[in-house]
């Protein structure tokens, strides 16, 4: 357990790139978000205006996702850490940047409510359709989000990593495959509305835990393709 | 002895090539081997299989009598820093070796220290931006200050300079000497680290053609030098492994033992003898043992190993 919580240490031992570039990205798309706001705002535009530039340090999970396994694997096999060891350490790495993360969206949320989307009416963490179920629900959310990017990452290079770039490809294009084969059935079966009506009622908190689900099966398979990844 | 690696029939199998041919070999505790070869003789293979970072295709191996794979507590006794080692984005040496302290329970922090100083190693600049030497310098720090019960070094001095290579080999003796503990290093410039090693394993084309001690080995054969008639007379029914004429002078390499009768006749014939170099000779079997299984190959470009023999 204590070369697991190592492994922890070893992921943020380099400051840059699980704290510092996460707030940069965070703080940089916040800054030119309310800029944007303040423009829209004081040519006298009286609506609540929202905007994706939340989305920003989400992307960069992914980015930090792939790079703790095509960097850091590599090195902790010199440290002579078992693939287990690394893999708990990493995931848990990610879940408690992500839950950093959620909190710093609902703090920002909760600010924006409070003074009225920053006097302005302008909101860059709340999005009423996420926080509908409360704040808690809507940290979740974020949660839920940040980690999914993590492992959607982490699980492309693992399979990078061990069947090389063409199996990762086939794969992807396969997924995409089937998403547009789905996407035909739905509408062969003239099912869009069910459809729409489903997510509807399954609600921020609903696809959250559909999220997670989704997340437990790309972790999942991750370690099975990490256990022969050879560094 | 105390044993404390076991390798039996080990196999690595890539696609179409054999890296590794049905390998059997022991390490025993506290001792300093020599893993020498040819560029892509199955050196990295065979240590990376090891350290459980590779698998093998098929065979056994053992470390301190249990399977490695993903076993904690016999990894944590081994250390591996390959010669092409990766690091995590944006780390410095600093970092690396913080890192390393975590993960390695007998790891020497002055000594760690005192060796950054001796290669003169800027610890703050980022591992990417290194030279090739800082590189080498980084994993041989690593390597030493872990005091790992098996310490492996992968063609540690790539890039480094005589003088750091010479500070390389007298910080490990000398370590060595107060900390003792299993090490093999790889190496293809083998009078270089030959004074270092107490046997030496060669490994060529996946199979190893040799498994002594390094005295042993030296033995095994002998230079005589002198008037080329006198010395013929002398070889006159040994194996010749090696020949060279100047003028009226001849060098020849012959392998076997010389008894005390061979030495009072080479006195008598007024030859001398001079100790063949650990490379030499393991490039003339090499060479031999190529030559003997296949000797239409004969006119084989050199070979690395063959090229520092010449230096």
């Amino acid at each position: 357990m204590n070369r697991t919580l190592n492994v922890i240490r070893m992921q943020l031992v380099n400051r840059q790139t699980y704290l510092w570039v996460p707030v940069i990205i965070l703080s940089g798309s916040l800054v030119i978000s309310l800029a944007i706001y303040g423009i829209i705002a004081g040519a006298g535009v009286t609506e609540p205006i929202y905007g994706g530039g939340a989305q920003a340090p989400l992307w960069y999970f992914a980015v930090v996702g792939a790079q703790a396994l095509t960097l850091t694997f590599p090195f902790s096999q010199a440290m002579s850490v078992t693939r287990r060891e690394f893999y708990l350490g990493t995931l848990l790495t990610a879940g408690a940047t992500a839950a950093l993360l959620a909190i710093i969206f609902v703090a920002g949320g909760l600010i924006e409510q409070a003074t009225n989307g920053w006097g302005m009416n302008g909101y860059f963490f709340y999005l009423p359709w996420i926080w509908e179920a409360g704040p808690a629900a809507a940290g979740l959310f974020f949660f839920a989000l940040a980690s999914m990017f993590f492992v959607v990452g982490f699980w492309g290079a693992t399979i990078f990593k061990r069947f090389g770039a063409t199996v990762l490809t086939i794969v992807i294009l396969g997924i995409g495959l089937l998403l547009v084969g789905l996407l035909w059935l739905v509408g062969r079966l003239d099912a869009w509305m069910q459809v729409f009506a489903w997510i509807g009622d399954q609600g921020a908190l609903g696809l959250t835990l559909w999220g997670l689900l989704l997340i437990a099966v790309l972790a999942g398979t991750s370690y099975l393709t990490l256990r022969r990844t050879v560094p | 002895m105390t044993t404390v690696i076991e390798v039996n029939s080990l196999t690595k199998r890539y696609r179409d090539t054999l890296a590794v041919d049905d390998v059997s070999f022991t390490i025993e505790k506290d001792t300093i081997y020599g893993l020498l070869g040819r560029n892509g003789a199955g050196k990295t293979t065979v240590m990376s299989i090891l350290t459980a970072q590779n698998f093998a295709t098929h065979g056994e191996i053992r470390i301190f009598g249990e399977d490695p794979y993903e076993n904690a507590k016999v990894l944590s006794c081994m250390c591996f820093v390959r010669e092409s080692q990766k690091y995590p984005e944006d780390a410095t040496p600093r970092h690396a070796f913080r890192i390393a302290r975590l993960f390695y329970p007998h790891w020497d922090q002055d000594f760690a220290d005192r060796l950054i100083d001796d290669f003169q190693l800027p610890v703050k600049k980022t591992i990417k931006k290194l030279s090739r030497g800082q590189l080498s310098a980084v994993g041989v720090i690593i390597g030493l200050a872990s005091r790992a019960e098996i310490t492996f070094f992968d063609e540690p001095y790539l890039g480094l300079d005589a003088v750091a290579r010479q500070i390389f080999y007298d910080r490990l003796l000398e370590d060595y000497a107060e900390h003792p503990r299993t090490v093999i290093l790889s190496s293809h410039l083998i009078d270089e680290v030959s004074n270092l090693l107490e046997r030496v394993i060669v490994i060529d084309k996946g199979r190893i053609i040799m498994d002594e001690e390094t005295d042993a080995v030296r033995d095994r054969a002998a230079n005589i030098v002198g008037e080329t008639s006198a010395v013929d007379a002398f070889i006159a029914g040994r194996e010749v492994i090696h020949r060279e004429s100047l003028g009226r002078v001849s060098s020849v390499t012959v392998l076997g033992e010389l008894t005390a009768d061979d030495l009072a006749r080479l006195t008598d014939a007024g030859l001398d003898v001079a100790p063949v170099s650990l490379q030499q000779l393991i490039v003339r079997t090499t060479q031999h043992a190529a030559g003997a299984s296949a000797d239409a190959t004969a006119g084989e470009p050199a070979s690395d190993i063959d090229e520092g023999a010449r230096r």
